[in-house]
């Protein structure tokens, strides 16, 4: 006689294999979405036009004599040595268009999510919190990389092709180290300013318009503490001033302003660590409503 | 015919109140609101270091005119104002998207370019009442010495009234942005940033195409030969012009806001 | 009886999609039910009627006087959209007096008329709390709150029992139902077929844009004549009364229950077969204990028509 299976819950007894990578989904998801926001792609394209002016002075660089009749008395500006990477790295028309590019894709990172009550469909699957926040942070990291570290590791590459030897490296053996380690620090620096931003507000738009305004704003008292003052110490209330003092550092060059750099960047720490202690309080599973 | 055009206004006129009132109401009681507060209020602790430190430095009282001018006036024109126009301005028709509150205000008894104005005003009177006080107090604070002068009161009343007019210039429109496009920050980061920025340093007739050229005309001028950061390059408009200007693109702007509300459907993505 | 609602050839696109399809039809004062799965159509044609839509093709009129840019008669109407969304900084009582405001009502009313609403869905404990704190139901009964606050003529309602528990469902469909005894109209839009059932026996099907159909629901369901009529009866002699109607031309299908106490007749006449039963029923001496249609009800209908 056949006999009578009851129905109920079978256990599985595999093994649940996890993605190694569990952050990667949210950003890849998150470069599609910015990539299909109207108006995206031409403001990326622009943010990418110091990129090419600085790799055709590479080019004239090693054609002096051609361009001569162009150049003429600029040809201190094209002498390619860690001042020219400072200088494209810390310019202020790439910064302005990070944030901008930030803007676009970054205000809504966190803000969508808290709007829509979808922090509790991620962290029921197998996401921790810092899968969540590194998969938004990569995403701020993506773009920021493709304007720093690729155009510079480029400008390298370029360097050596045109040049014909290896003159430039061991000139500067540090250079790609300090391109590196510059462009992590402006990424981990963007993620965290766009991220804390993006979780203090459930609207987009009042997200979008306080990356700019604070960014703005900082440049702005700078500007106008330092015009009646006089004193380089207010360039610490600067955003954009502490990434130029920092990335003069990386560079060798002289710092812009007279303040010791390690001010500069314990700036730029303090906003990382502040984005840390919000994002903790803000990415919660569950929404606590008093 | 003209009794049906005297109804529609009675309704619009109706619609502007009910709204006004709602949505200050609504404003005032924002989170939003309460941060934009402590932002407008920022020139004022700006304008009390510079005069500790005029105080204690002996600046001359010209020095502490020229840096309320081309400062604070400057913070307050081409940052402030900008800044909180193009939020509150696209939040007249954008907020009632993006929180699929819209039905609320369309399945009511209310014009829909009641509704528009409505909140424009509401608005309107909300960034006043932010900035005013603001600029009130850095004001007096700066000329704190000098308060037995009527040239003081009267000079803040122009500047308090360019606020105003910039308030209401600006707020039609990015509340004109709001309503015509689904992504209205960008355009108005680019205009308010660029545009006006940018374009009260060219020449001749070129700067009239901003708003800030006009506001700009209003403000006091220096006596000839004396630099001002504020009203550099600037071809000053007469200033009975520049209000009719200001006035004019405030209108026409709100005017197109609300034709464009009338007209159009807003899909909410359900 | 003079139509509140009429529709001629109502269509409406969203881009290539089409959201509702050469819809006519009239809605007289009571209840209509309308329903139709998700995507159906359902919320275009109620935000079509409420004036937040422009219609493609066609007109709406209520009352007799068109929808689109008209405002006026919107102070007769009542909307209870589907969706979640709130003024949500404000306690339930400055939304509801706020809405009111709007409408058109003073301070003292609106307050009065808000203390009425709120007192109706059980909200008046929880009036000064702020709507960012209200449970899922709580949020559902103040969406409902603020479309009868101001006693509309005509309520439009987009599934307004999603969210409410057993017993306020039941405190919603008989407030409902109060509203028809008073000469209202109400338009109540549901998946939940016996919701509807509950409320109205009028109905409107709608699928992927189109009228199905329309009218009572037991009418409609005479009409279709593909599918036959499901009867079952209980009692005690099931199989003598299916000998004697397994001859019976108008009989289609006999089956019999698992515990042979109950026949399941399926017959394309119903008529013939209810007037057969009754002298079957005495001539053999059988006691009926219960006899129903499992398939005289809107789901059967429903799946009947969308083609299940």
């Amino acid at each position: 006689m056949a006999t009578i299976q009851e129905k109920g819950y079978g256990h599985w007894d595999g093994r649940l294999i996890e993605r190694r990578l569990p952050w990667w989904p949210i950003t890849r998801t998150a470069i599609r979405m910015a990539f299909r926001t109207r108006h995206f792609k031409f403001f990326f394209s622009g943010a990418f036009i110091p990129a090419i002016v600085y790799l055709v002075g590479i080019y004239v660089s090693e054609r002096l004599d051609d361009f001569r009749f162009m150049i003429k008395g600029s040809e201190k500006f094209l002498v390619i040595n860690p001042g020219y990477f400072k200088s494209y790295l810390t310019g202020d028309f790439l910064i302005f268009m990070m944030v901008l590019l930030m803007v676009f894709s970054g205000a809504g990172l966190i803000a969508d999510d808290l709007k829509f009550n979808a922090l509790q469909l991620y962290f029921a699957r197998p996401l921790k919190k810092k899968d969540y926040l590194l998969g938004k942070a990569a995403v701020v990291g993506f773009f920021v990389l493709l304007l720093t570290l690729i155009p510079a590791v480029l400008f390298i590459i370029f360097k050596l092709i045109f040049s014909g030897n290896f003159e430039f490296l061991t000139s500067y053996p540090w250079l790609p180290a300090s391109i590196a380690g510059y462009s992590l620090l402006i990424t981990a620096f963007f993620a965290c300013y766009t991220l804390l931003l993006s979780a203090l507000s459930k609207n987009r738009r009042y997200v979008a318009i306080m990356i700019f305004a604070v960014y703005f704003f900082s440049d702005i008292i700078f500007g106008i503490f330092n015009g009646i003052f006089n004193n380089p110490y207010f360039s610490l209330l600067s955003l954009k001033a502490n990434i130029q003092q920092i990335g003069a550092v990386f560079f060798g060059q002289k710092p812009p302003f007279d303040v010791p750099w390690p001010l500069s960047l314990a700036v730029l720490v303090a906003v990382c660590v502040l984005a840390g202690v919000a994002l903790n309080k803000r990415i919660r599973g569950v929404e606590v409503i008093r | 015919m003209s009794s049906n055009r005297g109804t529609k206004l009675a309704l619009l006129g109706r619609t502007f109140r009910r709204v006004f009132s709602f949505f200050f109401f609504l404003g005032r009681r924002s989170r939003k609101t309460k941060v934009f507060y402590v932002m407008s209020g920022l020139p004022v602790a700006m304008a009390a270091v510079i005069k500790i430190n005029q105080m204690t430095a002996g600046t001359g009282r010209d020095v502490v005119n020229s840096v309320f001018v081309d400062i604070l006036m400057m913070f307050y024109l081409q940052f402030l104002i900008i800044i909180l126009a193009l939020f509150y301005g696209t939040s007249i028709c954008s907020e009632e998207i993006e929180g699929r509150t819209l039905h609320y205000l369309t399945t009511r008894p209310l014009m829909k370019s009641g509704i528009i104005l409505g909140k424009y005003g509401a608005y309107s009177l909300l960034l006043s009442l932010m900035v005013l006080p603001s600029l009130f107090c850095s004001y007096f604070v700066l000329n704190a010495g000098r308060l037995d002068r009527a040239a003081v009161y009267l000079a803040f009343l122009r500047y308090a009234g360019v606020m105003v007019l910039g308030i209401l210039g600006y707020l039609a429109f990015f509340a004109f942005l709001g309503t015509a496009l689904r992504r209205p920050i960008l355009i108005g980061l680019a205009f308010g940033f660029g545009w006006e920025t940018v374009l009260q340093y060219f020449p001749g007739s070129t700067q009239r195409f901003s708003v800030v050229h006009y506001l700009k005309s209003l403000l006091p001028r220096y006596s000839p030969g004396r630099f001002s950061l504020l009203t550099f390059r600037l071809e000053p408009t007469d200033p009975l012009i520049s209000v009719i200007m200001v006035l004019l693109i405030s209108a026409a702007f709100i005017g197109l806001a609300c034709l464009a509300f009338s007209l159009k459907e807003y899909i909410s993505a359900d | 009886m003079t139509a509140v609602i009429q529709t001629v050839r109502l269509s409406k696109w969203y881009g290539n999609v089409l959201g509702l399809n050469n819809v006519s039809l009239e809605i007289e004062p009571g209840i209509t039910g309308l329903l139709g799965p998700n995507g159906a159509g359902k919320s275009t044609f109620m935000k079509l009627l409420t004036g937040q839509l422009k219609p493609n093709i066609g007109e709406v009129l209520i009352w007799g006087k068109p929808v689109w840019n008209h405002c006026r008669h919107l102070s007769k109407i009542g909307f209870c959209s589907e969706q979640d969304a709130f003024y949500e900084e404000i306690s339930g009582w400055e939304f509801l007096t706020g809405l009111l405001s709007l409408q058109g009502f003073t301070p003292a009313a609106a307050g009065a008329r808000a203390e009425e609403a709120l007192a109706i869905v059980e909200l008046a404990q929880d009036k000064d709390r702020k709507i960012r704190g209200y449970s899922r139901g709580m949020r559902q009964r103040i969406k409902f709150a603020q479309a009868i606050a101001h006693d509309p003529d005509l309520l439009v309602l987009d599934e307004p029992l999603s969210g409410l528990d057993p017993l306020g469902k039941r405190k919603i469909i008989r407030l409902i139902k109060d509203y028809k005894m008073r000469g209202k109209t109400v338009l109540v839009s549901s998946h939940v077929l016996p919701e509807i059932e509950a409320m109205t026996s009028d109905i409107i099907l709608i699928h992927q844009g189109r009228i199905l159909a329309k009218g009572d629901i037991h009418y409609i369901r005479d009409l279709i004549e593909s599918h036959p009529h499901v009867i079952s009866i209980k009692c005690g002699n099931v199989r003598g009364l299916a000998a004697e109607f397994v001859r019976a031309g108008f009989v289609r299908k006999l089956d019999f229950g698992p515990d042979d106490d109950t026949l399941t007749v399926e017959t394309h006449d119903r008529d013939a077969f209810f007037g057969r039963l009754p002298a079957v029923l005495l001539e053999n001496g059988i006691q009926v204990e219960e006899i129903s249609s499992p398939d005289d009800n809107l789901q059967a209908v429903f799946d009947y028509l969308v083609g299940k």
